[in-house]
C-alpha cells in the first residue's frame, strides 16, 4: 500500500482517530483529576461534539479507506466513508450527546462518581465500535467492530453493580452477545471460504458465480445474520433486550435501544445491499442475486419481531421492560423499510431513525426522571402523575402517542413512510400486518397514559417537577416530535441526501 | 508431499462448532457455558486458517489472530462479570440468576 | 368574498384557545371556561359569516373552480429525487354543499356544548383544553380537500376524545374510553391504507405541466388523472378498488357506527359526560357518513353503484336493529345511544339511494340527527344532574314537577320520531321519497319504515315512563330549566322548529352540491367510456 493511499485513507477516519483520542484524554483526565471527578462529563460531552463536527464534514469526503489490493480483484476498502454511513453516525452522536446529558441528570449514575472515568470512556468504545460497524466492509472490521460494541456494552449493563438485578443484566447480555457473534463468526469462515476473500464487494461479484454452493452459502448468511439481528434484537435474537433493558442502568439502556440499534441496521442494510444486490432499477428497487431469497426470509422475520414486541409488551407492568418489547417491535416496523429492498425504503427507514431517536430517548429520559423521585419504574406507581407532574406526564404522553405513531406527531410520519414504501413495492399485505400491529402497540402504549390520567391522583402521589436543564432537554425532545409532525420536509429532505451507499 | 484433504479440517471443525453449541444449549453453569463459546470460536479458527491455506491467501490467518485477542479480551470481560455475579448471588449457576425470567 | 382566510380562522382558533389556556392558572376556572365560551361564540359568528357570503349557486364536489373561500398552498414539497420525482402536500381548504352544513353544525353544537360544560369543575383546565383540540379536530374534517390533511383531522380527534371519556366519564370510563380508541384506530387504520393506496395510483398536473402523485381530493375524483397500472386505478382489471372501496368503507362505518361495528357507541356515550356525549352524537358520527360522501362517493362512483344495494341493506339493518335494541332500554341514556344508530341508518338509506332527493335527505338528516339528537342528550344530562339516575323506571309524573322541561323534551321527542313541522320530519321523508324511486331496494326501504313505527314506541313509551302518570315522591323536589339550561335548549329548539317549518333554508345550501354529486356518482368512472383515453 502507497503511502498516498495511506494518507487519504486516514483522511477519512479522521471522526474515529479524533474519537480514540478523546477516549485517551479522557482515561489520562481520569487519573489526573481523580479528587474531583465533576469535569469528567464535560470532557466526554466535549469530545463528542468535536467529533460531531468532523463527522459533518465528511459529507464531502467519499471513497474507500484502507484498500487491501490482492491478486484476485480490484481492490476496495477495508471501510466505506459514504453519506449513508454520515447520516448512522450522526444518529450515533447525537444520542451519545444526549446520554451524556442524561446520565449527568440521573441519580443512578451520579452515585457512582469515582468510577465516572471508565463509564465514560467504555461508553466511548462503544461509539468508536458502532463508527466502525457504520463503515465497515470487510468481514474482518465488521466482526471487530461488533466485538468492540459489544465488549464495551456488557461491561455498562452491569455497571452500577447496585443492584443483583444490574449484574445479572450484564450475564444474560455477555451469554447472548457471544453465542450469536460465535455463530457469527463461523458464518463469515463459511463464506470466507467458499470465495476466498473477506471483502463485501469482491464476495458480491464471485458470488454471482452460478457454481456457488447455495446451501452452504444461505447456512453462513443466515449464521451472520444471528450476530446482526442480535444487534437490532430482531426475533429470533431478542430474547436479551427486555432482561439486559430492564437490568442495565437506564441511559445505557436508551442507549442501546437507539445508538446499537442504529449501527446494527446501518451494518445490515450495508451488507445486504453491497453483497447481495446487483443493481439498482430505474425507480430506485434493488434488484437481488438469485442466490439467496433475503426478501422472503426478512419479511417472515420483520412479521415476527413486531408481533412478539407488540404482544409481549401487552402484559408488562414494568416500563423499562415495556418501552424494551416497544423498541423490538420497533425494530420490526424498521425491517419493513429493507424488505422492499428499494431507495424509497431505505429513505423510510433514514426518517424512522431520526424520529426513533427523539421519541424513544425522549420516553427515557422521562421514565428516568420519574424513577430518580420515586425509585420504581412499576406502572402502578405512575397513577395520578398527569395531575402532579404536568410537564413529565405531557411529555411522555406525547413520546407514546408519537410510539403508537398516531397524528400530528412525528411517529405518524416514520410510519407513513414505512407504508408508502410498502405499498410502493406492492406489498400491501405486510402493510396490513404492520398496521394491525400499530392497534394493538396503542393498547399498552395508552396503558400508561390512563395510569397517569385516568387514576386520580392522591395525597401520596408525588409531585415530580425537573430541574430547569432537565426541563429543557425534554423540550429539544419535545418540541421537534411535535413540529415534524406537522412539517416534516426537512427530515425528509436530509433522509433523502443519505442514501448513498457507496457500490461496485 | 502428503497432505491432509481440507474436508478432514472442516469435519473437524463443524463437530467442534456442534459440541459448542449443544454445550451453549444443555450446560447450566456459566462458565461451562462460556468455555463452549470459546470452543464455536476455536471451530471458527480452524475452518479459516484451513480455508486460507486451501485459497492459499493470507486473509484467514490474519483473521485468526484478531479473533484471538477478541476471544481472550471477551473471556476477561466474562470472567469480570461472572465473579461480580457470584459475590451477589454466591451462584454461577444460570438457572438459579433468575431475576428475570429466562 | 372575504378578505382573510376565514377557514384557518374558523379552524384553528380553538387551538389558539387551547395554548392560552395552556398558560392560564389551573385555579383560574372561570376564565377559562368564558374564553371557551367567546371562542366557540365566535366559532359560531364565523360561521354565520361564510353563510351570509355563501354562494348557493356553486356546485364544489370535484371541480375546484366552484369551491368556496378556498384555502391553498403548498405545505411540502420535496423535489430532486430521480425515481420518485416530486413528493407534494397541499394545505388545501375550502367548502361546498356538503361540508357547509356540517360546519354549522359543528360550530352551533360546540358551542352548545360548551355550555354543558360550565359544571365541569374537576381539573377543568385540561378539560377545556382538550375539547378546544377536539373542536378543531371536528372542524378540520369538515373543510380539509387534501386526503393527508383530512386523514391529520380525523387522527387528531381520537387522543382528546380518549381523555375525554376516560376522565371525566362515569364509573366504567376506562373501557369505553380504550373500546372507543382502538375501534375508531382500527378504523383509520383501513382509511390509511386505502389513502396511500390512491397516492400512487393519480397523479397531478402541475402548472410547470408536470405529473406528481397527489393527495388532493379533487385530483384523485378525476379519472383521466390515474395511471393505467395504478394500485387502485380504474382501468385496472383486478379487484383491488372493491377491496379498497370495502375497506374505506369500513373505516367510515365504524364512526358511523353502522352495524356490526356499533359496539362501542353504546358504551362511549354511557359513560361520556353530557357536553361530550352531545359532540360525540352531534358531531363524531355525522363524520362517517361525510367521509362516505366526501371520499368514497366521487372517487369510487364506479363501486358505489355496484354496492348501493349493500348500503342500503346496512342502513335498513342500522335502522330496525337500533330501534329494536333501544325498545329494550331501560337506561335513558343507552336508549339515546341506540336511537341514533337507528337513525344514522335513514341517512345510510338515503345515501344509498344514489338520488338527487335522497342524499338531500342524508344530508338533512346528518344535520337534524346533530341538533336532536345533541338536543335529546342535554336532556338527559338535565336530569342526570339532579337525580343522580338515569334508569327508565326510576321516574314517573316529572311533566307537573317540571313542566317547561316536559315542553322541551316533548319538542326534542317529536323532532326525533318525525312528526310533521319538526325538521326530522322533512329529512326522515326525504330519505324515504329518495330511495322509494329506486327500484333495487324499494323492499328494503319498505322494510325501513317500520323503523319510524318503532321509533314513535319507544320515544312515547320513555315519555309516558318518565313524565306522566303518579309523581314518585322521591323526586318531589327536583327544580325546573336554569338560565343555563335554557340558553341550551331555546336555540336548539328554534332551529328545530325553524327547518321544519322552512326546509328549503337548509336544502338550498346543499342542493347544487347534491345535485352534482349525484350525476357525478352515476355516470362517474364509467369504464367503458373511459377506455378510450
Amino acid at each position: 500500500m502507497e503511502l498516498a493511499n495511506l494518507y487519504q485513507s486516514i483522511n477519512l477516519i479522521i471522526p474515529e482517530i479524533v474519537l480514540s483520542i478523546a477516549l485517551i484524554v479522557l482515561v489520562i483526565a481520569d487519573l489526573i483529576f481523580h479528587t474531583n471527578k465533576k469535569i469528567i462529563p464535560f470532557i466526554a460531552g466535549t469530545g463528542i461534539l468535536v467529533t460531531a463536527i468532523f463527522v459533518i464534514n465528511q459529507f464531502n469526503y467519499i471513497g474507500f479507506a484502507f484498500s487491501t489490493a490482492t491478486h484476485t480483484a480490484r481492490s476496495f476498502g477495508m471501510l466505506a466513508v459514504d453519506s449513508f454511513g454520515v447520516f448512522f453516525k450522526l444518529i450515533v452522536i447525537v444520542s451519545s450527546f444526549i446520554i451524556v446529558l442524561l446520565s449527568l441528570a440521573s441519580d443512578e449514575i451520579q452515585k457512582t462518581t469515582d468510577r465516572i472515568g471508565e463509564y465514560y470512556a467504555l461508553i466511548y468504545g462503544m461509539i468508536l465500535g458502532m463508527f466502525f460497524m457504520i463503515t465497515a466492509t470487510d468481514l474482518i472490521l465488521i466482526y471487530l467492530s461488533l466485538e468492540l460494541l459489544s465488549l464495551s456494552s456488557y461491561v455498562l449493563a452491569g455497571f452500577t453493580k447496585l443492584r443483583d438485578r444490574n449484574s445479572e443484566a450484564s450475564l444474560k447480555y455477555l451469554l447472548y452477545g457471544a453465542v450469536s457473534s460465535g455463530l457469527m463468526l463461523f458464518g463469515i469462515s463459511l463464506v470466507y471460504g467458499l470465495t476466498g476473500s473477506t471483502n463485501l464487494y469482491i464476495i458480491n461479484t464471485l458470488i454471482q458465480n452460478p457454481h456457488i454452493n447455495l446451501f452452504t452459502l444461505s447456512f453462513a448468511t443466515i449464521l451472520i445474520f444471528a450476530g446482526i439481528g442480535y444487534k437490532i434484537s430482531s426475533a429470533p435474537f431478542h430474547f436479551w433486550t427486555p432482561d439486559v433493558y430492564e437490568g442495565a442502568p437506564i441511559t445505557i439502556t436508551a442507549f442501546l435501544s437507539v445508538a446499537s440499534k442504529a449501527a446494527g441496521f446501518a451494518l445490515l442494510i450495508r451488507f445486504v445491499k453491497t453483497v447481495f444486490v446487483s443493481y439498482e432499477t430505474n425507480e430506485g428497487f434493488w434488484s437481488l442475486i438469485e442466490v439467496f431469497d433475503w426478501q422472503s426470509i426478512l419479511v417472515v422475520i420483520s412479521i415476527l419481531t413486531m408481533t412478539l414486541g407488540n404482544f409481549s409488551a401487552l402484559w408488562q407492568n414494568n416500563l423499562k421492560r415495556m418501552l424494551a418489547y416497544s423498541s423490538i417491535a420497533h425494530a420490526g416496523y424498521m425491517l419493513l423499510g429493507l424488505v422492499v429492498l428499494s431507495n424509497q425504503g431505505l429513505i423510510a427507514i433514514l426518517i424512522y431513525f431520526m424520529i426513533y431517536l427523539l421519541m424513544n430517548l425522549g420516553a427515557f429520559l422521562v421514565v428516568m426522571l420519574i424513577a430518580n423521585k420515586i425509585n420504581s419504574e412499576e406502572i402502578d406507581d405512575y397513577n395520578g402523575l398527569g395531575f402532579t407532574s404536568p410537564l413529565l406526564s405531557v411529555s411522555l404522553a406525547i413520546f407514546l402517542i408519537s410510539l403508537t405513531g398516531l397524528p400530528p406527531t412525528a411517529g405518524f410520519i416514520g410510519k407513513l413512510y414505512l407504508f408508502i414504501a410498502l405499498v410502493d413495492a406492492k406489498m400491501i399485505a405486510v402493510a396490513i400486518i404492520a398496521l394491525l400491529n400499530s392497534v394493538v402497540s396503542l393498547y399498552y402504549y395508552v396503558r400508561v397514559l390512563k395510569h397517569m390520567y385516568l387514576v386520580k391522583a392522591t395525597a401520596s402521589t408525588p409531585s415530580i417537577i425537573p430541574s430547569t436543564s432537565n426541563a429543557i432537554l425534554l423540550l429539544v425532545l419535545v418540541v421537534p416530535v411535535l413540529i415534524f409532525g406537522v412539517y416534516f420536509q426537512p427530515l425528509v429532505e436530509f433522509a433523502k441526501d443519505c442514501i448513498v451507499i457507496l457500490g461496485i | 508431499m502428503l497432505s491432509i484433504p481440507i474436508e478432514y479440517y472442516l469435519i473437524l471443525s463443524a463437530f467442534m462448532f456442534i459440541v459448542g453449541v449443544t454445550g451453549v444449549l444443555i450446560r447450566r453453569n456459566a462458565i461451562v457455558v462460556f468455555m463452549c463459546i470459546e470452543l464455536m470460536l476455536n471451530a471458527a479458527n480452524l475452518s479459516l486458517v484451513a480455508f486460507s491455506s486451501y485459497h492459499g491467501n493470507p486473509v484467514g490467518q490474519i483473521f485468526v489472530f484478531f479473533v484471538m485477542t477478541v476471544a481472550a479480551a471477551e473471556a476477561t470481560v466474562g470472567l469480570a462479570i461472572i465473579i461480580a455475579i457470584f459475590r451477589n448471588k454466591l451462584t454461577v449457576n444460570v438457572d438459579e440468576i433468575n431475576i428475570f425470567k429466562w | 368574498m372575504i378578505g382573510f382566510p376565514i377557514l384557518s380562522l374558523i379552524t384553528f382558533l380553538p387551538v389558539i384557545g387551547m395554548i392560552i389556556i395552556l398558560f392560564l392558572k389551573k385555579e383560574q376556572i372561570n376564565n377559562i371556561k368564558y374564553l371557551t365560551l367567546i371562542i366557540t361564540a365566535f366559532q359560531v359568528i364565523l360561521s354565520v359569516v361564510l353563510l351570509a357570503n355563501y354562494n348557493y349557486s356553486a356546485a364544489g364536489v370535484y371541480e375546484e373552480g366552484s369551491f368556496q373561500f378556498i384555502e391553498k398552498f403548498r405545505w411540502i414539497e420535496i423535489t430532486g429525487i430521480s425515481w420518485l420525482g416530486t413528493v407534494k402536500v397541499d394545505y388545501f381548504l375550502g367548502v361546498d354543499g356538503l361540508s357547509m352544513p356540517m360546519v354549522l353544525l359543528t360550530a352551533i353544537i360546540s358551542f352548545i356544548a360548551t355550555i354543558s360544560s360550565w359544571n365541569i369543575n374537576y381539573s377543568a383546565k385540561g378539560y377545556f383544553a382538550l375539547f378546544l383540540l377536539l373542536d378543531t379536530g371536528m372542524m378540520g374534517v369538515f373543510v380539509a380537500l387534501d386526503f393527508f390533511l383530512f386523514y391529520i383531522f380525523w387522527e387528531l380527534m381520537l387522543l382528546p376524545m380518549y381523555f375525554l371519556i376516560g376522565i371525566w366519564g362515569g364509573p366504567r370510563k376506562e373501557y369505553a374510553a380504550i373500546k372507543f380508541f382502538i375501534y375508531t384506530l382500527f378504523g383509520s387504520i383501513f382509511i390509511l391504507l386505502v389513502m396511500i393506496g390512491l397516492y400512487f395510483s393519480a397523479t397531478e398536473t402541475l402548472a410547470d405541466g408536470s405529473k406528481v402523485f397527489t393527495f388532493n381530493l379533487l385530483q384523485l375524483m378525476n379519472p383521466s388523472n390515474y395511471n393505467y397500472d395504478g394500485i387502485l386505478s380504474p382501468f385496472n382489471p383486478n379487484n383491488l378498488r372493491l377491496i379498497a372501496y370495502i375497506a374505506l368503507f369500513a373505516g367510515f362505518a365504524i364512526k358511523i357506527p353502522m352495524f356490526p361495528f356499533h359496539t362501542w357507541l353504546p358504551d362511549a356515550h354511557v359513560e361520556a359526560p353530557t357536553p361530550i356525549s352531545v359532540i360525540l352524537a352531534g358531531v363524531l358520527l355525522k363524520m362517517g357518513t361525510y367521509g362516505i360522501l366526501r371520499i368514497s362517493y366521487p372517487i369510487f362512483p364506479d363501486i358505489t353503484r355496484d354496492l348501493m344495494w349493500w348500503i342500503a341493506m346496512f342502513g335498513m339493518v342500522n335502522i330496525i336493529y337500533g330501534a329494536l335494541v333501544a325498545l329494550a332500554q331501560k337506561d335513558f341514556k343507552k336508549l339515546i345511544a341506540y336511537s341514533s344508530v337507528s337513525h344514522m341508518g335513514y341517512v345510510l338509506l338515503g345515501m344509498a339511494s344514489l338520488t338527487s332527493v335522497g342524499i338531500n335527505g342524508a344530508i338533512f338528516q346528518m344535520f337534524n340527527h346533530g341538533t336532536i339528537t345533541a338536543m335529546l342528550f342535554l336532556i338527559v344530562g338535565v336530569i342526570y344532574d339532579r337525580s343522580h339516575t338515569r334508569g327508565l323506571n326510576d321516574f314517573g309524573g316529572l311533566a307537573s314537577q317540571m313542566p317547561v322541561y316536559t315542553g322541551f323534551v316533548t319538542v326534542a321527542f317529536f323532532a326525533a320520531i318525525g312528526l310533521p313541522s319538526m325538521s326530522g320530519f322533512i329529512s326522515e321523508a326525504l330519505v324515504f321519497v329518495g330511495a322509494f324511486g329506486v327500484e333495487s331496494i324499494r323492499v328494503l326501504t319498505m322494510l325501513s319504515t317500520l323503523g319510524i313505527l318503532l321509533g314513535a314506541g319507544y320515544m312515547l313509551w320513555t315519555l309516558q315512563r318518565i313524565f306522566f302518570g303518579p309523581l314518585n315522591e322521591k323526586w318531589a323536589s327536583l327544580t325546573d330549566l336554569e338560565f343555563r339550561e335554557y340558553a341550551m335548549f331555546i336555540p336548539l329548539s328554534i332551529i328545530i322548529i325553524f327547518l321544519g317549518i322552512y326546509p328549503s333554508a337548509m336544502l338550498d345550501l346543499m342542493n347544487t352540491s347534491v345535485n352534482t354529486l349525484v350525476q357525478f356518482v352515476n355516470t362517474g368512472f364509467n369504464v367503458s367510456s373511459l377506455s378510450g383515453l
